[in-house]
């Protein structure tokens, strides 16, 4: 992790006339790392990432991305961020290749190495086929591939995905996912919004959740145990209440039935758990986290504002 | 996932450590102009338009040039008509052109934010400044493939006489210049207003300020700017009565009269964009033989110079009562030859650039303002 690298914003603001659309956010995203943004409609993410990717001045706070600020040092900072809003308007009379031999033409890259870059960037959004194509006769979810695509170009040291798994199909989900895990594993800083939260659980190393335009908690969703419910089944519900009763351990039974959610630290205890009941001989059919810890972790923050 | 994303990383070539906002590229410059064309040609629309307009224009050569071979055909064959259709065809294209120009760039940068296309560029490596010259330099060649429709039309008229070659090569430069600073207005106020619809109003206005309005208020001038003065006259000898049988004779006397000083209030008319057109081309001689030609354009040319020269200080108010024969010693008003148009032209310029200047400070990253009612992206 370079010292430099990534992306850093302290106590970052910006309102448009009496809308605090972002009030105070810190927020860390370090390289190797996929970080969710987690927060709900109108929280403001989509203003931080406009912040973030240079085209909103912050009205107080610091920012610094890729080692850069957006602010005094914004041309350094546009070359090495990728951006991808979540209205992802596209020249509409252009192809798909010609979007973005353009975009790499505006990012200064050279004619030859711009269709290089073009026709990889198709294969990997899987849109060869339609890369000839009006842009205006892809469906949303192509258009929204094509905007990844678009944001990778001049190969970002950090990107800045707004919603970019809104309109995807499942397919293109995993892809999405399996892309943003190699593209951190090469070492780059991505930064994803979204308010899909069994998405984020599995690609995000780190969450931050900000509402009402304020960071209000920080995560790390892959590091060590977290401790979270679990949902417990088995052939037989009574039985099973009946061990938990015995030994005294703390459930509640789901509302609709099925099972019973038992709070554990984490996986270690969940292998235990599961010993132990099969050992007493209850008929355990199925032990498995209940929810995303995202989820989870958003629920209770949620359940603390009321 | 087939590709490795890693694969032949194109870092930013050669990108200079910072551009400001006014830095310019030709790469940058030419990126949003191609960009902008491209979108331009495939649209049916703009097709549509430029057909339009070469057959609207060619029925007007053709009505006028058809209307004057007839009248001329009683008797004044050899009159040549051309100067009468040359500037009947240039009043229109330019009229066309001012109608047509602003559709051109008053769209170009609220349009592209309202469809969430302008801040994908401004995330780009291009400066404000490449971007709004880009997009200027494009309506700017789309508003000149109308004229280049329309120039069949005027070396057509040219054919007819009376007008020189001179002429035709200042009147097509003026009417590009004057195009291209529609577009630069247009596109000022695309920056600066959030619908389109707006933008174009308000270059309307602008368009229709000049070329009306100013003219207008140099009319409404003119009880202002006539003032009453001692002026020499050349006068009927005092006394006289008209039952006399013998000619008055004319001698000089100083009276109080009204002198309309139009040189103080001139350069009203200049920026209009048919001044700057018609006063562009090469004077005209003998304003006697002017009218008679029906070159409007010449005619308007003198008319301005007409205001800017103003009174020469003589009138004459003898030699027409006495009737023809008598010579009169006040010289006739000999038009200035100093011209018009560069101030008009250097005035529209300056709004021009002022549509520029506006723009790329409405485009420079990342802002602090934003227009009403308008998102980044």
């Amino acid at each position: 992790m370079t010292p430099d690298g990534g992306i850093r914003a302290r106590g970052v603001r910006r309102s448009f006339g009496p809308v605090h659309a972002v009030a105070d956010v810190d927020l860390v995203a370090a390289p190797g790392r996929v970080t969710a943004l987690i927060g709900p409609n109108g929280s403001g993410k989509t203003t931080l990432l406009l912040m973030l990717a240079g085209l909103l001045t912050p009205d107080a706070g610091t920012i610094s991305v890729a080692g850069a600020d957006p602010v005094t040092e914004n041309y350094v900072a546009r070359s090495r961020t990728g951006w991808m809003p979540d209205v992802f308007g596209t020249w509409d009379s252009l192809t798909a290749r010609e979007v973005l031999t353009t975009v790499a033409a505006a990012y200064r890259i050279d004619a030859a190495r711009a269709r290089a870059r073009a026709g990889e960037l198709l294969e990997l959004v899987h849109l060869s086929e339609l890369a000839d194509q009006p842009a205006h006769v892809l469906s949303r979810g192509q258009k929204q591939r094509l905007g990844l695509a678009r944001a990778l170009v001049h190969d970002p040291d950090v990107l800045l995905l707004d919603e970019p798994a809104s309109g995807l199909d499942p397919r293109s989900r995993v892809d999405l996912r399996v892309l943003l895990r190699r593209l951190a594993a090469a070492g780059k800083t991505v930064l994803v919004s979204s308010h899909v939260l069994t998405e984020l659980d599995e690609m995000a190393d780190d969450a931050v959740f900000i509402s009402g335009g304020r960071t209000v908690a920080t995560r790390s969703v892959a590091d060590g145990d977290v401790p979270r419910e679990w949902r417990l089944t088995a052939l037989d519900p009574e039985a099973l209440t009946r061990w938990l009763d015995e030994t005294g351990r703390a459930y509640r039974t789901e509302s609709d039935g099925t099972g019973v959610l038992v709070e554990l630290p984490g996986e270690a205890a969940a292998a235990a758990l599961l010993r132990s009941a099969v050992g007493a001989g209850v008929d355990v059919s199925s032990l498995a986290p209940a929810g995303g810890v995202l989820e989870q972790a958003y629920l209770a923050l949620e359940e603390e504002r009321r | 996932m087939s590709v490795d994303v890693q694969t032949s990383p194109p870092a930013p070539s050669a990108a200079p450590a910072g551009r400001g906002t006014w830095s310019l590229s030709w790469h940058g410059l030419r990126t949003v102009t191609v960009l902008e064309l491209r979108q331009r040609v495939r649209s049916t629309r703009w097709k549509t338009a430029l057909v339009v307009w070469f057959l609207v224009v060619g029925l007007i050569t053709l009505l006028t040039t058809g209307a004057f071979a007839i009248l001329s055909g009683d008797g004044m064959a050899d009159e040549p008509f051309g100067g009468i259709v040359y500037s009947i065809v240039v009043g229109f294209v330019l009229f066309l052109g001012l109608l047509v120009a602003p559709t051109l760039s008053s769209g170009a940068i609220n349009g592209d934010r309202n469809a969430g296309t302008l801040a994908t560029l401004q995330v780009t490596l291009l400066t404000p400044a490449e971007i709004v010259l880009g997009k200027l330099a494009a309506a700017w060649i789309a508003a000149l493939a109308f004229l280049v429709a329309s120039i069949p039309f005027l070396a057509w008229a040219l054919a007819g006489g009376g007008v020189s070659w001179l002429a035709l090569l200042t009147t097509v430069l003026m009417l590009a210049v004057v195009l291209g600073v529609v577009c630069a207005i247009g596109l000022g106020f695309s920056a600066l207003v959030g619908k389109t619809s707006g933008s174009a109003v308000l270059t309307y206005l602008t368009i229709g300020g000049l070329t009306a309005v100013l003219p207008i208020v140099f009319g409404l001038l003119v009880p202002v700017t006539t003032s009453t003065e001692e002026v020499r006259v050349w006068d009927v000898e005092p006394g006289y009565t008209w039952e006399e049988t013998t000619a008055p004779e004319c001698e000089w006397q100083t009276h109080e009269a009204d002198v309309w000083h139009s040189e103080r209030t001139w350069w009203l008319l200049a920026p209009n964009p048919f001044v700057v057109v018609a006063d562009a081309q090469p004077l005209g001689g003998d304003p006697e033989t002017l009218a008679d030609d029906g070159n409007m354009l010449a005619l308007l040319q003198y008319g301005v110079r007409y205001a800017r020269t103003g009174d020469n200080g003589e009138q004459d108010w003898c030699s027409y009562m006495v009737g023809s024969g008598t010579d009169s010693p006040v010289e006739p008003v000999v038009v200035t030859d100093q011209l018009v148009w560069p101030w008009g032209l250097g005035f529209d310029l300056l709004l021009g650039a002022g549509g520029v200047v506006v723009a790329v400070n409405r485009l420079r990253v990342p802002t602090t303002h934003l227009p009403q009612g308008t998102r980044v992206a």
